[in-house]
């Protein structure tokens, strides 16, 4: 299975892979829209959201967040997300079976079904798991938010990460390393 | 001497003030503009940046510049996500006057500001006259045909190196460079330019057939695999200099002098001296690694002759020696008298060639330019019945085929490509070289800059160039009825002036266009 690789020797700490992910995983793919609109409620009685009516189908549309984040340690930096693990530790510690591997391999999450116990950032190796605020199925912890990983760009050829690399500190390639 | 350091960048944020002692700051250069509706606030830019230029204010949740410390140099642009940035000029600038421009204003201010020496990068910026622009070449029409080099063979092959005066049977053989196309990479040493770029041209050297230079720096283990394609330097520093080092390589040469500086040695800051660098240079860390101007033990041509000869018995007669100088008032006399003490190659570098630090000074005002020396140099060495005994090898200046198209018409065998391979691989010529902290990753060696330039994506784009510039020489002898640059070499009938006084057509002995 083609997973993404990072290869720190050649990250240039842009951030670049990050700002693709959002984009790439927002409702309307446009970067502006992306970072300015989306995520902020409809309301045009509220002065700081001024947007296009025509743009008023983002509303309500949680905000895009990175799947991918890029760790720096002195002058290292390396861009960190899911390593869709053959036995990945955070579907056993699921407890409610929202996480799955899917049949092509991709380490899954439904997200109705999620609870924000956050035990999959427990038990995740490689910290490549982070939470979504913007979402939550239960009340209680409404601003937990739900499990958040990177999920290959499922419309992709490519993730989007890799494509944006420009020093190709990404790779997307299949290794026997699992 | 002290030299002059870019002083700290001004503070971000916080209040302004005209400082006393920075006036070259005091006015900005450029303006970095920045479309608030199409910035995300990614702050991409503000991570790229390495003049300390753009910064992140968290309370206004925007981006903001310090204009001041803006070099131009355009990474923020190249690479801003949504092409939210655009750099230009700061305003009206000063008053408009042709004596006292904006360069040289800003030239006296630094010096005033810190009373040292104002170094810089890259080559000599000042309009000079360019006699490459003022040739012209001709081509085949009726009377000779041309030749297409897509159906008929071209040969493009140099070799480099002493010949035989006559033909003998068996014959004479001398150790000559053989390269594919007569570009070679300028010498530009390890610790001034970035491990990624070097090896970078190593590695486009070895897939096109030609040759990379060393510089003074040494050669570094992971390219002692290149050594077949690589010239090595013995400079007056001697850095990185042992047996070793000139028995791996195809060719040593003897620098006396450099096109941006004739007559001073190499600067290489401490800073830029990491460990990698002291390894290969084999001097301590962090030392200034400042080159001595003269070689001490080159004070004559016989002197010259003496370390020429101690080369090639060092390397047993099996490799070229090549010595490179400067281009100077006198150059003709002087590549004689190289050319009698035994070198096999002789490199003359024009006063347009880079430097990755030089005094400004010196940069813009000392030298010749090539295609003068090359000439004269040529014309010499043929009058004294000399020129078979050693190559000649023009560098400094060469910026596209038509060049070395020229240059070959000129006299020489080869050329040196510097600044223009630099290009090649993102150099956008904004002439910070000497401030270690290239945004292109060229010329540094800081760890968190020098993976912007991949050595792969280096030689994809430099054996590209070289491809590129093959073509195009091709296209150019066809179009004159040639099929090889030997054909070529030295044949000023096939240039014309344009332009230029008599004198000056003399002393590059080519005619006037038209006649």
């Amino acid at each position: 299975m083609k997973r993404v690789y990072p290869r720190e020797e050649r990250c240039i700490n842009c951030h670049l892979c990050e700002v693709a992910c959002i984009v790439e995983h927002s409702e309307t793919k446009l970067p502006s829209a992306a970072y300015h609109v989306e995520g902020l409620r409809f309301n045009r009685e509220d002065s700081r959201t001024i947007c296009d009516p025509a743009e008023a189908r983002t509303a309500g549309v949680p905000k895009p967040l990175n799947r991918t984040l890029v760790q720096t340690a002195g002058y290292l930096s390396l861009s960190t997300n899911c390593r869709h693990c053959e036995e990945p530790d955070c579907v056993l510690a699921c407890k409610n079976g929202s996480l799955y591997v899917a049949e092509d391999g991709r380490v899954l999450v439904q997200e109705d079904k999620c609870v924000g116990c956050w035990m999959c950032v427990m038990a995740c190796r490689y910290g490549a798991i982070s939470r979504n605020p913007a979402r939550s199925n239960v009340p209680a912890v409404a601003f937990n938010g739900i499990n958040h990983h990177c999920d290959l760009c499922p419309e992709r050829e490519v993730p989007a990460c890799v494509w944006v690399c420009p020093t190709n500190a990404l790779v997307f390639e299949d290794r026997d390393d699992q | 001497m002290e030299y002059y350091e870019e002083p700290n960048a001004r503070v971000a944020l916080g209040l302004r003030r005209p400082e006393p002692g920075d006036w070259y700051h005091g006015y900005p250069e450029y303006h970095v503009e920045r479309d608030d509706d199409k910035c995300i606030r990614c702050l991409v830019c503000v991570r790229q940046c390495p003049y300390d230029c753009t910064f992140y204010d968290p309370h206004r949740h925007g981006v903001y510049n310090v204009h001041e410390n803006c070099v131009n140099c355009r990474r923020c642009e190249f690479m801003c996500p949504t092409s939210a940035i655009r750099i230009t000029r700061w305003g009206a600038g000063f008053r408009d006057n042709d004596n006292w421009k904006q360069k040289t204003i800003r030239t006296v201010y630094k010096q005033a500001d810190s009373g040292a020496v104002s170094l810089t990068g890259l080559g000599n910026d000042r309009e000079y006259v360019s006699y490459f622009d003022r040739m012209v070449i001709d081509a085949s029409q009726v009377t000779n045909p041309s030749i297409d080099p897509l159906r008929e063979p071209m040969e493009l092959r140099a070799y480099i190196g002493k010949k035989p005066e006559r033909h003998t049977n068996p014959p004479e053989v001398y150790p000559n460079l053989k390269a594919e196309l007569p570009v070679l990479f300028a010498p530009m040493s390890f610790g001034a330019i970035a491990f990624n770029f070097q090896r970078g041209l190593a590695m486009a050297a070895k897939e096109v057939g030609t040759y990379f230079n060393t510089g003074e720096g040494g050669l570094h283990p992971d390219l002692r695999q290149y050594g077949d394609h690589a010239i090595v330097q013995i400079a007056s520093g001697r850095f990185g200099v042992s047996l070793d080092y000139l028995s791996n390589a195809a060719a040593c040469e003897i620098k006396i002098g450099q096109g941006a500086k004739p007559g001073i040695g190499g600067h290489l800051p401490g800073e830029k001296v990491t460990w990698d660098v002291s390894r290969t240079r084999m001097i301590p860390e962090g030392s200034d690694a400042l080159s001595p101007a003269p070689q001490h033990d080159i004070y004559s041509i016989e002197d010259l002759r003496l370390l020429i000869y101690g080369l090639k018995e060092a390397t047993e007669y099996t490799r070229p020696v090549s010595v490179k100088i400067a281009a100077v008032h006198n150059v003709a006399a002087i590549a004689s008298g190289i050319v009698r003490a035994g070198a096999d190659i002789v490199v003359v570098d024009g006063f347009r060639g880079g430097t990755g630090a030089a005094p400004t000074v010196i940069r813009d005002h000392v030298g010749i330019p090539v295609e003068v020396a090359l000439a004269q140099v040529d014309q010499r060495l043929r009058e004294e019945g000399i020129r078979h005994q050693a190559s000649l090898i023009a560098a400094g200046g060469i910026r596209s085929s038509a060049d070395v198209i020229k240059g070959l018409a000129l006299g020489a065998d080869a050329f040196y490509i510097g600044t223009a391979a630099m290009v090649a691989v993102g150099c956008t010529a904004c002439q910070q070289c000497h401030r270690g902290r290239c945004s292109w990753g060229i010329t540094t060696n800081r760890p968190d800059l020098a993976p912007r330039l991949q050595p792969e994506v280096a030689a994809e784009r430099l054996t590209n160039l070289l491809h590129g510039w093959a073509h195009e020489i091709k296209e150019m002898l066809g179009m004159m009825g040639l099929n090889s640059i030997e054909s070529l070499r030295g044949n000023r009938l096939k240039l014309r002036g344009v332009g230029m006084t008599q004198v000056e057509l003399d002393t590059l002995g080519i005619q006037q266009a038209g006649l």
